[in-house]
């Protein structure tokens, strides 16, 4: 018998690229930490058992474990920790982590800091850097980096779904303007403006068929998150805590040519699935998630999600990859706004990646801690207006992805 | 002691260690491994904020192993793919182990493959990694090459990006031997010869539209 996995609290710095005066690691996590024990004025850093960092890159932070500066500056000499590391799904992961120490019963308070400094490069060598965790033998020197793979995945799976251009684009113009509402989002801080589908549309080509404005943003930020036992979330937030009722961690090949007839993809699916279209793991870990969490019908037991966005064609992907739509109704299903705040089941309204940014080993870690706010009641407090809540918000979806589709987590919250 | 050497003499070598023999050395100039350095700062003006550049530049050994037969081909002008000899996929990219859980990591055995392909999926990058700025627009394709059970990806030259199409027939083009590196840019996919683009339509114009900006502003990259 495993115990029940609990969320009770965390909170991100401002998310921004270039110098704002606060950017160091170990002094964001710092205020994020404080930020989390103003909301629950209970917790002390004495409380916890374990620390896991959740961190991409070195090559942003030009430091190998930099996971030390943080913990040595947090005081916590003595605790244990480790780093996780998974591309964008390192914030899933690490989360998959924490969560699987407290099932365990082996740690009851487990804190996640997760973080990415891609401003101490230029845009142009950061997207380079990013692209080394593509097959950097065969794909670095070809395509060069990822919008590139993700638009040549994206063209080929809206023709197949009968999805334009314009279709996807209201899905980047939801998240920006959903960030409008959040002042700690990278576009609220930086370009601050309500945009239409005709601004996408306009906006100059990155891969066809992805324009600037469909892209999320490269960022620095720091995220912490608190995890613990239901026994503490008893004690510390007793009406605001958020169980983890389901997950589901999944794998696919990290070249997305290799996904035509892949032999044990067609063992779990039928052959030809994934292909170069769909996100396999993304399936899979859903399937894990709603299968743990008893959901049989996500679209009507699932009230709302924070997932990842890294381009506006890949959300419209994982709608269909979390089996709220299917090759028949997809199209429609974002022309009827189905993830729009007024929608059935609305899908980013923290913004995002393409809103609040995407500072990888933050960026799982933030989706989790904007579930949480929304399921603990706290997006009045947390956003400027009442205007980007889920009202009366009880399931909530996470979803956090890596590679072209190589690695994804998906959680289940709930309001306890 | 006796005993000393009869232990080196069996010693498990698991393969032969090559001894390379042919090098080459086509570092462009300028490209310098300069190691860690301070390199400057900047000071807010009221002194309260410091930056600090910090420059690193390595070189790196890609040791390719049992792989090197790919590579080595393509400076022969060949484009080498592996083979299960179980249950008879191919792969370019290549795999040294069976993919396939029943053949439980069989070795696979070399295979040439033919120099015609056709495109799978395609996209129009109008941005790119800082090395590949000045080569905007590339047309990007992932194409099955031969009897390949993946796609790979590579530039599709000799086109009008926006004439690109789904299943269009493809060759492998190399370049010319003295240029080659043994890297997957040695070559590129251009049209199968007699292969003719489709009249202009809606999308094609689209693209053409957001393609043209490109075109004008790498004339203005240094």
């Amino acid at each position: 018998m495993t115990r029940k996995v609990c969320i009770v609290g965390g909170a991100t710095t401002p998310f921004d690229y270039g110098s704002t005066g606060f950017e160091t690691i170990e002094g964001g996590a710092a205020e994020c930490v404080k930020e989390t024990q103003n909301d629950i004025p209970g917790f002390s850093l004495r409380d916890l058992d374990l620390m896991i960092y959740s961190h991409f890159s070195v090559h942003f932070g030009h430091q190998l474990a930099p996971e030390w500066i943080i913990h040595d500056h947090l005081g916590l000499v003595g605790l244990p920790h480790y780093r996780v590391e998974n591309g964008g799904n390192t914030g899933g992961s690490a989360l998959y982590a924490a969560a699987l120490a407290v099932m365990s019963g082996h740690h009851d308070v487990v804190g996640i800091v997760g973080w990415e400094t891609m401003d101490s490069v230029s845009q142009s060598q950061g997207s380079e850097f990013i692209a080394m965790a593509s097959d950097t033998r065969y794909e670095l020197m070809v395509g060069g980096i990822y919008p590139i793979y993700y638009a040549a995945m994206a063209n080929k799976w809206m023709k197949d779904n009968k999805v334009t251009e314009e279709d996807v684009a209201t899905i980047a113009v939801k998240n920006k303007n959903n960030a409008m509402d959040n002042p700690k989002a990278q576009w609220y801080r930086n370009e601050h403006r309500y945009i239409t589908v005709d601004d996408v549309m306009k906006s100059k080509l990155i891969a066809y068929p992805i324009k600037k404005y469909d892209c999320c943003m490269m960022t620095r930020g720091v995220a912490f998150l608190l995890v613990c036992s239901e026994e503490y979330a008893k004690k510390i937030n007793p009406d605001g805590y958020v169980t983890v009722d389901g997950m589901g961690l999944s794998s696919c090949t990290i070249r997305a040519g290799d996904r035509l007839n892949n032999p044990t993809w067609a063992e779990h699916y039928g052959p030809g699935y994934p292909g170069m279209t769909e996100f396999g793991a993304c399936r899979n870990s859903a399937d894990q998630a709603y299968k743990m969490a008893g959901i049989k019908d996500p679209l009507k037991e699932i009230d709302f999600g924070e997932i990842h966005d890294a381009f506006s064609t890949s959300e419209a992907q994982i709608y269909k990859a979390l089996g709220l739509a299917d090759t028949d109704n997809i199209a429609q299903f974002i022309r009827d706004e189905q993830t729009h705040l007024h929608g059935e089941i609305p899908m980013n309204p923290g913004g995002g990646l393409i809103g609040y940014g995407h500072p990888v080993g933050a960026t799982g870690i933030m989706s989790t801690i904007e579930c949480f706010y929304q399921l603990a009641g706290l997006i009045p407090k947390k956003h400027l207006s009442k205007k980007t809540e889920v009202p009366d918000a009880q399931c909530g979806v996470v979803n956090s992805h890596a590679g072209t589709g190589t690695s994804i987590s998906n959680f289940i919250l709930r309001r306890h | 002691m006796g005993q000393a050497v009869v232990m080196k003499n069996s010693k498990k070598k698991f393969a032969d260690e090559p001894k390379f023999t042919e090098k080459k050395d086509y570092r462009p100039e300028g490209v310098k491994e300069t190691g860690l350095a301070f390199v400057g700062h900047e000071i807010s003006e009221d002194r309260t904020v410091m930056n600090q550049f910090l420059h690193y530049d390595q070189l790196y050994t890609i040791r390719h192993g049992r792989n090197s037969k790919f590579f080595i081909g393509l400076l022969d002008g060949k484009i080498m793919g592996t083979k299960c000899p179980k249950c008879g996929d191919t792969w370019v990219p290549v795999r040294t182990h069976c993919w396939n859980l029943n053949c439980n990591l069989q070795k696979t055995e070399w295979v040439e493959m033919p120099l015609t392909a056709k495109v799978h999926t395609w996209t129009i990058a109008g941005w790119s990694g800082r090395s590949s700025l000045k080569r905007l627009p590339i047309v990007l394709v992932y194409a099955i090459i031969g009897d390949s059970k993946v796609a790979i990806a590579n530039e599709l030259h000799g086109i009008k990006p926006w004439d690109a199409e789904f299943g269009m027939p493809l060759k492998v083009v190399f370049k010319p031997k003295e240029q080659r590196i043994g890297a997957v840019t040695d070559f590129h996919f251009e049209p199968a010869d007699g292969w003719k683009p489709s009249p202009m339509n809606s999308e094609k114009e689209r693209i053409k539209k957001l393609v043209e900006p490109v075109y004008e502003w790498v004339k203005t990259l240094k």
